[in-house]
């Protein structure tokens, strides 16, 4: 099946859910938009939230970016030596 | 250059916080304070809660939509 439409089916199961919800007056009828999209901002937020936490924890490994830089070299020398154009030096 | 994605993703988790609680203080607390009370000169009135969010989803899915529109069209103007 294509992805939008698991995505619209999802949209569809979330509002039959709101709706079912208001019908059974678990939630008061006049808070209906006032809520949807409450959470909806706060899904949003929680979103940006997760991005903003995993770019502040992300792991760098600094020994492991020195050892790539030494693979590079090493292997543009090999080339070089072969002929091939390696471009900028 | 780690220093500066550790500041972006300060300064975003910064802004999702203080856009959560305000919202949150806006539309759910703010309804049982008593009208007398000084908070409610720092937050605006009530209909404006439901118009902001909303007006800000409509542009940003007509931004996605002009965007992919621009691209797609680019593409079939590339290969015509």
């Amino acid at each position: 099946m294509k992805h939008v439409l698991k995505i619209m089916a999802l949209l569809v199961a979330i509002s039959a859910f709101w709706i079912g919800l208001l019908e059974t007056s678990v939630v008061p009828r006049s808070y209906t938009w006032l809520l949807a999209i409450y959470l909806i901002v706060s899904l949003g937020c929680y979103g940006l939230l997760m991005v903003g936490i995993g770019l502040m924890l992300f792991p760098t490994c600094p020994q492991e970016a020195v050892l790539l830089q030494k693979d590079i070299a090493e292997a543009k020398e090999f080339l070089k030596n072969k002929g091939v154009d390696v471009g900028s030096d | 250059m780690e220093l500066a994605d550790k500041a972006v993703g300060f300064l975003l988790s910064a802004i999702s916080l203080s856009i959560f609680t305000y919202y949150t203080l806006w539309i759910i607390i703010l309804p049982f304070v008593e009208s007398d009370h000084f908070i409610h000169r720092y937050f605006l009135p009530q209909e404006y809660a439901i118009l902001i969010p909303v007006f800000a989803g409509v542009a940003l899915l007509s931004f996605l939509s002009m965007f992919v529109g621009y691209v797609m069209l680019k593409s079939k103007k590339k290969s015509a």
